[in-house]
């Protein structure tokens, strides 16, 4: 029996190897467009998606409710110093914010969505401060005194200044904690080194205690052992959901409506329509030859200035590289080097692209 | 129905935070930090809560606070221990760092007088480029990993500061090259000056120097971290601090964690001309991690101690995995932390945590329910009285003999922390207990697995500690002398084993009692004389480690006090995301239970899967690049075709549970199985297990795990 195991495993492992090793290059490899799909349009796409009916509905909610008998043990581990760090597959966000209303009633609640594209970490902490300054201002002053200085508006105040504030001393007799509760630290607007540093540094703070979510599998690696050991603390929970990701799903790109060639032909003729028609003349121009030439890397600049000279498109250098500025701007054109030096310019669509949007704006 | 299941997105989930609730008012009582308020607790955190009438309530409840109460004590006790040992440890090296840094302050003070006309004029006089000399310290780490000297570097500022100096604890984070000069000055203010300014010139610095007495003691800077600065600031830093090293006699302190080597490599030449360097050692994280565990889980200094198994798993992950203090003394309170959650009758363990044992220590009636009271001989009431200080006694025994051994051991320098390891496996001691010692234990000892605390770290054969035993033997008689001196120190207290090793020191006196002009004959009969006395000691270890050295999950309700579920400890200190949650979605139906997608072999995609576990199992068929197209038409093959098959098969046979599946949706559209198609690739984009199709391959997604 266990010999079997072994052989399996083992076989599971050249298997993979093999899988991760496949080069594209193989004649193997499927070569299926997804044109070939009879793509829905994206808006219909979309309305689609948010109809999509759930799954196991029931099952999720008995899994999320299983948790609950887990509330005590977090809330011990979180007063004593460690962070939470759940993670598993589904989203955690309900589960997060009911644990905070059910069993974190004593320390103040401030919610960070992580999945968000930008998040500015100073107001969190400046809100972290008004709240943690609201609530030592309600203790019996017999104790902590001295700890509340005279009140400078927070969010004039620097980081440094912040921090030093939520690390401030404790009144023996009464802890004040503001918990953090972060959704998606892994998330895009907080994936960068600065900002994990910075949480780190509101982490180990004495009045802070954090809960926060990942989802993406590699995201221990944005930790350093100080981070991990020292400012975080982590305590890991695995708690998958299945739960859809809604609205962390929500700035993604659909697949099927992003990226497939009718999408980027529409973008692309939205923008030309709304050039000069000087411009959209210069653009075909470099269209044509694009198409005329599938193999080359692309039309060398003084061509393009030459052929749109004979045409009466532009007069000058200047005049010319104005339009493509604003090519570039949106992604029309691109500059790549050619293989003797000189710089020229392509459009980065397929052939069949690029057919549709010189069609459509000839129209 | 329709209109319930749009997304439902709040306002709250758009901002990028939100206050979701301030503390309620309830906390303004003055709350213990143990005890928290019953009304709040609906799930109790004792698993036994069978009974619900209002007595046994209570008791749980009063029961849980003192659990929670002992848990409190326990870690305070563990927590100053810890503290008290590493300063012990580090006590040598600071010392005789602050005497440097006295001897430094005053060789800057005899070489140039500092006086305030200097100070405000607007740049400083340098004499000659000789002297603007910056004292500096190299402290080496043995330690690559530095988190466990940021504690070290925290005391030494606390410690020097007690001598008067100015400090100033600085690290890396500050000598970013973002921030640039500018940022090390300001932290390096905030910290002299105590916050009272935010501006970045070193000028305040030294007209702050000239005020008041502030002149009389050094300006000490600590760098902890000098191997991860950024090299043009440090270089920076110091070209500064030298130009006014004459108006602020500042003296550098540099953690170095790789070599001597490192601050002429990492500095410009004419930073390192300016510095005057001296250098310090710091301990070997070994040593100091020998020190904590003789405090803290030797001898029984909190009422906590942790079974083998997780004795074991915190040894590798020291050995194997992270070599630092740091996660070892994380590991110890995660451990606790778990131990007092999970072990409901942990409420009596005070009476193991008393230095003198209360009379009403006895354990609690539940404990004879104990696995390891089941096989006891003698009556059960009886046990239950003796209760904690009998097992005290046993572990009193019990570090003596283990530290005896590590006597022995610390010249060969065996660790502290193996033969902690080995005094505690269970099944050694019945081995040893079965077997004779002195043959080796068992070479065919099964060699257990367990999947990262194992046993993979080979033991030489014959095990620690016979081999540790065996070199008594070997010992001159000056070193055993020493031994037996040492061993009288460690069992002191220990009247059972102290006895035997005050008769061997007789013995040992009486040989030396020997005429001190020797013939030929009679330093050979000395010898031989010295070689029967070591044979004695190393038969007095032997039979102390096979009759006291009882290992904590040999005594009866040990689990009162001991933790053993090192499982529960590893998940909780380290994640393994990567794995779990492709685990998540390769076997849904092991979380989610459901009868519908119930297969005998899993991996099995069928179309009442959660779509995104589908979609993953489909995956798992592709290399490294996936082709869309085909992923897509193998989705909808499989969530379209097997709901032809229920519907086929609920013609057959129109059993209860066919006809709920066939209450799905029969016909799923195109745009419906896109819709799905989608939301089940951005759920496996937000896992972090694909990779988006790029410009050059728009028609493949890339697949970033293979295996678990």
């Amino acid at each position: 029996m266990e010999d079997h195991d072994i052989d399996e495993d083992e076989f599971e492992f050249s298997r993979n190897y093999f899988l991760a090793k496949e080069s594209g290059k193989s004649g193997k490899k499927s070569a299926r467009k997804l044109s070939e799909i009879d793509l829905v349009d994206e808006q219909d796409l979309r309305a689609e998606v948010s109809k999509i009916e759930p799954k196991h509905e029931k099952e999720i909610a008995s899994l999320i409710d299983s948790y609950k008998s887990l509330y005590n043990e977090w809330a011990f581990e979180l007063q004593y110093g460690f962070g939470l760090l759940l993670y598993g597959f589904g989203s955690k966000k309900t589960l997060i914010e009911d644990f905070a209303s059910t069993a974190l009633t004593e320390y103040s609640v401030i919610v960070v969505n992580g999945y968000l594209q930008s998040i500015n970490l100073k107001q969190v902490a400046t809100a972290m401060a008004e709240v943690l300054w609201e609530q030592l201002k309600l203790q019996p002053r017999s104790a902590s005194g001295g700890s509340i200085k005279s009140q400078q508006p927070f969010n004039s105040r620097s980081m440094d200044d912040l921090i030093a504030f939520l690390d401030g001393p404790h009144a023996p007799e009464n802890e004040s904690f503001v918990c953090l509760v972060i959704h998606n630290i892994d998330g895009p607007g907080l994936r960068d080194s600065e900002s994990q540093h910075l949480l780190a540094r509101i982490a180990a703070c004495s009045h802070v205690r954090v809960v926060a979510s990942i989802d993406h599998v590699n995201a221990p690696l944005l930790w350093d052992k100080k981070m991990v050991h020292v400012q975080f603390n982590w305590c890991w929970h695995h708690v998958p959901t299945f739960a859809p990701y809604k609205i962390e799903g929500v700035f993604h790109p659909l697949i099927l409506a992003h990226g497939s060639a009718s999408q980027s032909v529409k973008t692309a003729t939205i923008v030309l329509q709304s050039l000069t028609p000087n411009a959209q003349s210069v653009f075909k121009v470099l269209a044509q030859h694009q198409l005329a030439h599938p193999d080359d890397e692309g039309m060398p600049i003084d061509v393009l200035f030459t052929s749109c000279r004979e045409r009466f498109l532009v007069s000058s250098l200047v005049t010319l590289n104005s339009h493509l500025t604003e090519f570039k701007d949106h992604e029309l054109v691109k500059l790549r080097r050619h293989s003797d030096g000189q710089d020229c310019l392509y459009i980065p669509l397929s052939k069949d692209a690029l057919e549709k949007l010189v069609q459509e704006i000839n129209q | 129905m329709a209109t319930a299941d749009e997304v439902h997105i709040s306002d709250n989930d758009l901002k990028p935070f939100f206050v979701l609730h301030k503390a309620s008012n309830s906390q303004q009582h003055a709350r213990k930090p143990v005890g928290r308020t019953s009304r709040k607790v609906k799930v109790n955190l004792s698993s036994s809560l069978a009974a619900s009438d209002e007595s046994q309530l209570l008791d749980d409840q009063l029961h849980k606070n003192s659990r929670m109460k002992n848990f409190h004590d326990a870690w305070v006790k563990i927590e100053s221990t810890i503290k008290d040992v590493l300063h012990n440890i580090n006590a040598d090296v600071f010392n005789e760092i602050n005497g440097w840094v006295q001897k430094s302050f005053g060789a800057i003070c005899s070489s140039g007088k500092l006086d305030t006309n200097k100070a405000t004029c607007s740049y400083p006089i340098v004499t000659d480029v000789t002297s603007n000399q910056i004292f500096t310290a190299f402290v080496v780490m043995s330690n690559i990993e530095f988190v466990d000297d940021l504690q070290t570097f925290a005391d030494l500022g606390v410690h020097l500061q007690s001598h008067g100096c100015h400090m100033a604890n600085l690290s890396s984070v500050d000598f970013s090259a973002k921030s640039g000069i500018g940022g090390c000055l300001r932290s390096l203010l905030r910290q002299i000056l105590n916050g009272s300014t935010d501006a970045a010139d070193i000028s305040i610095l030294a007209s702050w120097y000239m005020e008041h007495d502030n002149y009389k003691n050094p300006v000490v800077v600590i760098i902890e971290d000098m191997d991860r600065c950024s090299a043009s600031v440090l270089s920076d830093f110091i070209l500064m601090l030298s130009e006014w090293v004459i108006k602020i006699p500042v003296i550098l302190i540099l953690g170095v964690a790789t070599t001597l080597e490192a601050p002429k490599n990492i500095l410009s030449s004419k930073a390192v001309q300016h510095l005057s360097p001296s250098k310090f050692f710091l301990g070997h994280p070994t040593d100091r991690l020998d020190a904590i565990i003789e405090a803290v889980l030797v001898k029984p200094c909190s009422g906590f101690l942790v079974g083998h198994k997780v004795a074991a798993f915190i040894r590798n992950c020291f050995l194997r995995q992270d070599g630092t203090l740091t996660s070892f003394v994380r590991a110890v309170k995660m451990a606790i932390v778990q131990h007092f959650l999970m072990e409901p009758l942990s409420f009596t363990v005070k009476g193991l945590l008393d230095e003198e044992v209360a009379e009403a220590d006895a354990w609690p009636r539940q404990a004879l329910d104990l696995p390891s009271c089941m096989r006891l001989s003698e009556p059960k009431s009886e046990a239950l009285l003796s209760g904690a200080s009998q097992m005290k006694e046993v572990l009193n025994l019990w570090s003596s003999v283990v530290l005896c051994l590590h006597e022995v051991g610390k010249n060969q320098r065996t660790t502290l922390l193996d033969l902690y390891d080995e005094a505690l496996d269970p099944k050694l001691y019945n081995l040893r207990n079965s077997d004779h010692l002195e043959v080796k234990p068992d070479p065919q000892r099964p060699s257990w697995n367990y999947d990262m605390h194992g046993q993979s770290f080979e033991r030489q054969k014959g095990g620690l500690i016979s081999r540790t035993i065996r070199q008594i033997r070997d010992l001159p008689p000056a070193a055993l002398h020493q031994l037996l001196e040492k061993w009288d120190k460690q069992t002191e207290g220990v009247d059972m084993i102290h006895e035997k090793v005050k008769e061997l020191r007789l013995q040992e006196d009486d040989n030396l009692k020997e005429p001190p002009t020797r013939s030929r004959k009679q330093t050979i009969r000395n010898n031989g004389n010295s070689d029967k006395l070591s044979e004695k000691a190393a038969a007095l270890i032997t039979c102390m480690t096979r009759e006291h050295m009882q290992p904590i999950e040999c005594i009866p309700f040990h689990e009162i006090v001991c933790f053993r579920n090192a499982d529960k400890l590893q998940a909780a200190l380290v994640g393994d995301p990567r794995k779990r949650i492709q685990l998540d979605l390769l076997e849904c139906n092991k979380f989610l239970k459901c009868s519908c997608c119930c297969t005998k072999s899993h991996n099995v995609p069928i179309s009442s899967m959660h779509d995104t576990s589908l979609m993953y199992t489909l995956a798992q068929e592709h290399g490294n690049l996936i082709n869309l197209h085909d992923w897509y038409q193998s989705f909808k093959a499989v969530i379209s075709q097997t709901t032809v098959k229920d519907k086929h098969k609920s013609k057959v046979s129109p059993s209860p549970k066919k006809r709920k599946i066939t209450a799905q949706p029969q016909i799923i559209t195109e745009a419906s199985a896109q819709a799905r198609f989608c939301r089940a690739v951005t759920e496996l984009q937000i896992t972090g297990l694909l990779r988006m199709p790029s410009k050059r391959r728009q028609d493949y997604v890339q697949r970033v795990a293979f295996g678990l």
